[in-house]
């Protein structure tokens, strides 16, 4: 049930000014980013347009909390085909990026451990100026699954290691200052 | 032809063979490839919503190919995209621009700099019929799917070489080395990819669907042109086939790896042993269809007597 009075009528600006986000207010609700959304084909409660829908009318803490928010494979179909070229991919991005922020924040709770990999490997790329594999994969997994989750991964990262495709230590590139600035000038 | 060259970290890492037979296919194919200096990574799939970083990263590599006065070449579909996606918008976003010059302390150069996918090189520059020159071997035996993914095609607006909907480069390509083009529903349906970290079960049954079509279509390998789809398809098959308590074993290569074979390219060359699903059986198939035709086709038909029905109808 839709309650009047919790809706929040900013949230659809709050995502629009959210980079990738600008385009949510042209959804005109046809359905077409449902339609052959490879998600939905194997899960009928993952909606797209549902998504946008609730967000629209102002169901902040609602599509902020959903687990279905994680649930895009960002494969950009629905990008591809929407008539109304709301950039649906993007938009969901956006509002994952929002849902990202409240946590930090203290205010909301995030079940799905997406955001910690994505984190994991953003802070990887930050000081480094590459992604770390190993590195990430292993506190991910440490993290997600306790000890046992990484020995598990074990015999699979043992062959990535014989085959020579992973590397134990990180690669440095020269220019991670310069990569400290970018991430300075878009953070502000 | 002279281009500049990133490889982006799967293809130091666990793509390793990408990289190998990129460089060699490209070698034979007549390109010289100056890999960028000090290149970073481009934010992936893992930074691609923080809009701004993920294009700030990705032009930074842009500036650093634009050093060398040569257009960029990228195997990689998803640093494909994030590296175009950032040109276009440091040509037309002075906003974000001005950030990103001012971060690295170097201007943007606003010309003819072209930013393409290493298929797009391969089938529409060199293009198909010089490139059919190089070759040396008919990869007949080999039956084929070609799998596009995402971001290979999609979004238009970015990528601009194929059609979104039903693209046909790689077809082209295979069919061009004697191997077999089956028709394959699925070639841009997602392979679940992004969902590993998030949801791992639907991640497998995202990758499975494409493998049982494929075995439908009679498919013996699957071609690729990204790293993230074989990390998937060819990485985590083993994972898939023990969550579905199935098997697969399918070969995933990538369309470098199959050109080159054609080309008569070494298996060390093209790095055939670093792929997890080992391609072993399916080299020993190429010239030997009519023996394995005779052999397989038979009990087939007596097992699935549907088409003898359809034509008795
Ligand atoms: S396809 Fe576009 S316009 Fe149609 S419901 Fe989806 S987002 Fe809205
Ligand atoms: S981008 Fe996400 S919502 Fe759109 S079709 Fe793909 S999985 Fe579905």
């Amino acid at each position: 049930m839709i309650k009047t009075s919790e809706l929040d009528p900013n949230f659809k600006y709050e995502i629009a000014n959210e980079p990738g986000g600008e385009n949510i207010k042209r959804c005109f609700n046809c359905t077409g980013c449902t339609v052959g959304c490879p998600v939905t084909e194997i899960d009928k409660g993952y909606n797209p347009r549902k998504i946008l829908r609730k967000a629209l009318l102002g169901m902040r803490n609602e599509v902020l909390t959903d687990e279905s928010l994680w649930l895009c494979a960002s494969c950009y179909l629905c990008y591809e085909r929407c008539p109304q070229d709301v950039k649906i991919t993007e938009v969901m991005g956006a509002i994952r990026a929002i849902a990202q922020r409240e946590a930090k924040a203290g205010k909301i709770k995030l079940a799905n451990p997406k955001p910690l990999f994505d984190n994991l490997f953003i802070d990887s790329v930050k000081s480094n100026g590459k992604w770390y594999e190993a590195g990430v994969s292993g506190m991910f997994m440490l993290k997600t699954k306790g000890i046992g989750g990484v020995i598990g991964y074990a015999p699979m990262g043992m062959e990535l290691f014989r085959k020579g495709k992973l590397s134990i230590l990180p690669h440095k590139i020269k220019g991670t200052d310069q990569i400290k600035r970018i991430f300075e000038e878009v953070e502000k | 032809m002279k281009l500049a060259y990133y490889p982006g970290c799967t293809l130091h890492g666990t793509a390793r063979e990408y990289d190998a037979s990129t460089k060699a296919v490209s070698k034979t194919a007549g390109i010289e490839l100056t890999e960028i200096e000090d290149w970073n990574c481009c934010g992936a799939l893992e930074a691609i919503f923080d809009k701004e970083l993920s294009m700030g990263l990705s032009a930074r590599n842009n500036m650093l190919a634009q050093k060398t006065g040569l257009d960029l070449v990228i195997p990689c579909s998803i640093c494909s995209h994030n590296l175009s996606r950032a040109d276009k918008a440091m040509k037309t976003d002075e906003v974000f621009r001005g950030k990103i010059e001012k971060a690295l302390g170097n201007k943007y150069k606003n010309n003819g700099f072209k930013i393409k996918h290493l298929l797009d090189v391969m089938v529409n520059d060199v293009g198909i019929d010089s490139l059919s020159q190089k070759f040396k071997k008919s990869l007949k035996g080999i039956k084929a799917v070609p799998y596009y993914g995402c971001l290979l095609v999609r979004p238009s607006e970015v990528s601009k070489f194929d059609n979104p909907e039903n693209p046909q480069s790689l077809d082209n390509l295979i069919k061009a080395t004697g191997a077999e083009c089956l028709p394959f529903t699925q070639k841009t349906k997602c392979c679940g990819g992004n969902l590993l970290m998030s949801k791992q079960d639907y991640a497998f049954i995202l990758t499975k669907k494409l493998f049982d079509e494929a075995k439908a279509a009679g498919a013996n390998c699957m071609v690729v042109a990204c790293p993230m789809c074989h990390m998937l398809l060819d990485g985590q098959q083993s994972m898939v086939e023990k969550a579905h308590n199935t098997v697969i074993n399918m070969p995933v290569l990538y369309f470098t790896q199959l050109i080159g074979l054609a080309m008569g390219l070494g298996d060390k060359e093209l790095e055939l042993d670093k792929n997890m699903v080992s391609p072993k059986q399916l080299l020993e198939s190429i010239g030997k269809e009519t023996k394995e035709e005779k052999k397989v086709e038979k009990p087939e038909t007596k097992a699935g007597a549907e088409p003898e029905k359809e034509v008795a109808k």
